[in-house]
């Protein structure tokens, strides 16, 4: 950002704590080199470099034109009046308040995208998802290949367990072994998203509400969009119907493809339903704190906040080929049976999918976990 | 469009930030002729152009007492910005000033037809609200806040003006919604907010947030009065930033409490006139309220200039380059 760099007023430590303000001339003395106001005239800014002598002075047209540039940038901002709110002046330890600032903008960055992913903040917790990837449920991926390497794709996928763990191993599965390690934005269900430190951390490393005008902009920019149209009821699905797919949503996730032309790639994950087992799920006192419900696992709540911690079950996650629906036209996002009938096809062959992958665990009980 | 010499102007709110902004501009646009500013006191700019008119939108007769100057003056765009830029506990006069206010604005200007009117409006009626998206477009819904009388004052100023806009199809309206606006100059309730040394954090919640600089506001109400564009805008900054990396940049502690915690707190601090923000504030802390601004870009021909980063920095009276040192120092 050009913006960024371009420098104002000269980080002076004398001025920290004195009256002086940067914005007003007279603040400092001029700088050996410059030939104060009568040269720089309306600046008064003692960053500049001073105007070369005549004799070594050469026609620099692009420079020139750059440093006229700067000079209106600079009348522009001295429009802005200097103004006594120098919020500096409340904080006299101004030694700890730097080093405060400093501390507090450990492990994040500065500028995030529009969606809120923080680059530094995906950054520190990859040695989680990489543990949780490799050596945790030790995802075996396959399939990769149908991910396009850029440009825009639906990943629609089944949703089990108690936290989105599944929707982490698709994201990371898609970073860390497709050729081009894309970053797949996962669309969180709300529940989800406004969950006290989870959703905030689940913004910040990539997650997006769901939404459709945040997956339909998502895919404008060219995105990789990973959806979940069980949603809620997915991850609420219990012990006795895992790998049984819940009703796809509304089939927002079709309209959605139609409307943006972005082919749909139908993703199993095999392993979520036995790394979280839903034994049951309490309701009565799960509103008042904000949750759809209580999840009661082999673990949790027994443990503990440790109960939330997945088994260490074998994950496989299959990407299947692209389903493209470009040729229907954005107007059949207006057929609703046509679109109920398409998000019926996707979930039966993702289905399919599921099946053939348990078929491949050489027995249904311990494999879960040996693979 | 009026002969460009003869462009008359009247400004409401003459004294807000927008206002005397816009008053220095105009007065150096050669295209405007005359500017009136009206309020209830001189603004800093008066003389050359700039004549000041007192006007005190509360006035139950000022309606006509405005239509009688729009029409000797003949004004040719109205820009109506006397609204506040913080709350206040004088809630019935702000009522008065904001939706009666606009009211009478709206009365006198059916009368005059005036070519063209412009109002300044923000992004906070939209409302911060879980099922906001990411950005929101000018088509969305303006929700408004449930108690607070500060954002409802400015919705229901709006919906006037959008029922205005459609009974009088002679008038070009144009509705500015600005992002919270930063910079050293302006003061209003984010720049109040966030001088404090302390800051509340809504416990396990850091929505996105958005500001536009003081400097690129006023240029977008200057690329409004002069451009053709109707309808409304978000006028915003470049960028988002968590609302805890809004604090760390800005330097502030960041104190976080559970939302109970924090609505008592908060409406005994404001009831006790300690702290200028009320309790429904609080929701902006929750959950996003984020405006999209292409329509402005493509319509308006405003693109902002300084990204979220330096509009913060700028605000803070701290050089760009300060933070980044002070970062690397603290990570290596």
């Amino acid at each position: 950002m050009t913006d960024d760099d371009d420098p104002v007023v000269g980080d002076g430590e004398e001025d920290w704590f004195g009256d002086a303000d940067p914005r007003v001339p007279d603040a400092r003395p001029w700088p050996e080199g410059s030939r104060g106001l009568g040269d720089l005239g309306f600046l008064g800014d003692y960053d500049t470099p001073p105007i070369p002598e005549p004799a070594d002075y050469a026609p620099r047209n692009a420079e020139g034109e750059a440093a006229v540039r700067e000079l209106e940038r600079r009348l522009e901002q001295q429009r802005t009046p200097a103004f006594p709110i120098d919020l500096r002046k409340r904080l006299p330890l101004e030694a700890v308040w730097r080093r405060w600032r400093a501390l507090a903008m450990w492990g994040r960055s500065d500028v995030v995208d529009d969606f809120g992913r923080d680059p530094r903040a995906t950054a520190r917790w990859e040695w989680l998802f990489e543990f949780l990837y490799a050596r945790w449920f030790r995802v075996h991926a396959t399939g990769l290949e149908h991910v396009p390497a850029h440009g825009r794709a639906l990943l629609v996928a089944n949703h089990a367990g108690t936290l989105p763990y599944d929707s982490a191993m698709v994201m990371h599965a898609v970073r860390r072994d497709h050729p081009a390690r894309r970053d797949v934005r996962p669309l969180v269900e709300d529940t989800v998203f406004h969950l006290p430190w989870l959703g905030p951390i689940m913004n910040r490393i990539g997650g997006v509400r769901a939404d459709p005008a945040n997956a339909e902009r998502l895919l404008e920019h060219g995105e990789l969009v990973a959806v979940f149209p069980e949603g809620e009821k997915g991850m609420g699905k219990l012990w006795k119907d895992r790998y049984r797919l819940q009703r796809f949503g509304r089939g927002g996730f079709v309209k959605l493809a139609l409307r943006t032309r972005a082919p749909i790639i139908p993703v199993a994950v095999v392993g979520a339903e036995e790394a979280a087992p839903m034994l049951g799920k309490v309701t009565w006192f799960a509103k008042n704190i904000g949750i759809p419900w209580i999840p009661v696992t082999p673990t949790f709540p027994w443990l503990g906040p440790a109960g939330l911690l997945p088994l260490p079950s074998k994950w496989f996650v299959q990407f299947g080929a692209p389903i493209e629906l470009g040729d229907l036209g954005p107007g059949a996002a207006d057929d609703r049976l046509l679109v109920n009938r398409i998000a019926d096809q996707i979930r039966t062959q993702i289905q399919n999918m599921i099946d053939g992958l348990l078929g491949q665990r050489r027995s249904p009980v311990l494999a879960a976990f040996l693979g | 469009m009026a002969p460009s010499q003869s462009r008359v102007v009247a400004v409401t709110g003459a004294c807000t930030f927008l206002g005397g902004e816009l008053l220095r501009r105009l007065e150096e646009d050669p295209r405007y002729g005359r500017v009136l500013a009206l309020d209830v006191r001189p603004p800093a700019q008066v003389g050359g152009k700039v004549e000041f008119v007192k006007l005190d939108l509360t006035q139950p007769s000022v309606d006509g007492e405005l239509a009688t100057l729009l029409q000797r003056a003949n004004v040719d765009t109205f820009v109506h910005g006397a609204f506040l830029a913080h709350p206040t506990h004088a809630a019935e006069w702000a009522h008065e000033l904001e939706d009666v206010g606009t009211m009478h604005v709206l009365n006198a200007c059916a009368g005059v037809e005036p070519r063209r009117f412009v109002m300044v409006s923000t992004t906070l009626v939209y409302g911060a609200n879980p099922k906001n998206p990411n950005f929101l477009t000018e088509d969305a819904e303006l929700r408004g806040h449930r108690d607070s009388r500060f954002v409802n004052d400015k919705v229901r100023a709006e919906r006037q003006v959008q029922r205005f806009a459609k009974e009088h199809p002679n008038t070009q309206v144009c509705v500015l919604r600005f992002a919270p606006i930063l910079g050293p100059t302006i003061s209003n309730l984010y720049t109040r907010f966030f001088s404090r040394v302390v800051a509340p954090v809504m416990m396990g919640h850091d929505p996105l947030m958005q500001f536009v600089h003081e400097q690129d506001a006023a240029w977008a109400l200057q690329r409004a009065v002069d451009s053709d564009a109707t309808g409304p805008f978000n006028i915003v900054g470049k960028g988002v930033l968590p609302y805890t990396t809004v604090l760390a940049l800005l330097g502030r502690v960041p104190v976080p409490m559970p939302q109970i915690v924090a609505r008592q707190l908060t409406k005994v601090l404001w009831a006790t006139q300690l702290v200028g923000s009320p309790p429904s504030f609080l929701d902006f802390l929750l959950y996003l309220c984020v405006a999209d601004g292409a329509r402005a870009r493509r319509e308006l021909g405003f693109a902002p200039r300084l990204s979220i980063k330096r509009t913060i920095l700028d605000f803070l009276g701290v050089a760009p380059e300060d933070g980044a040192t002070d970062i690397a120092r603290a990570i290596t």
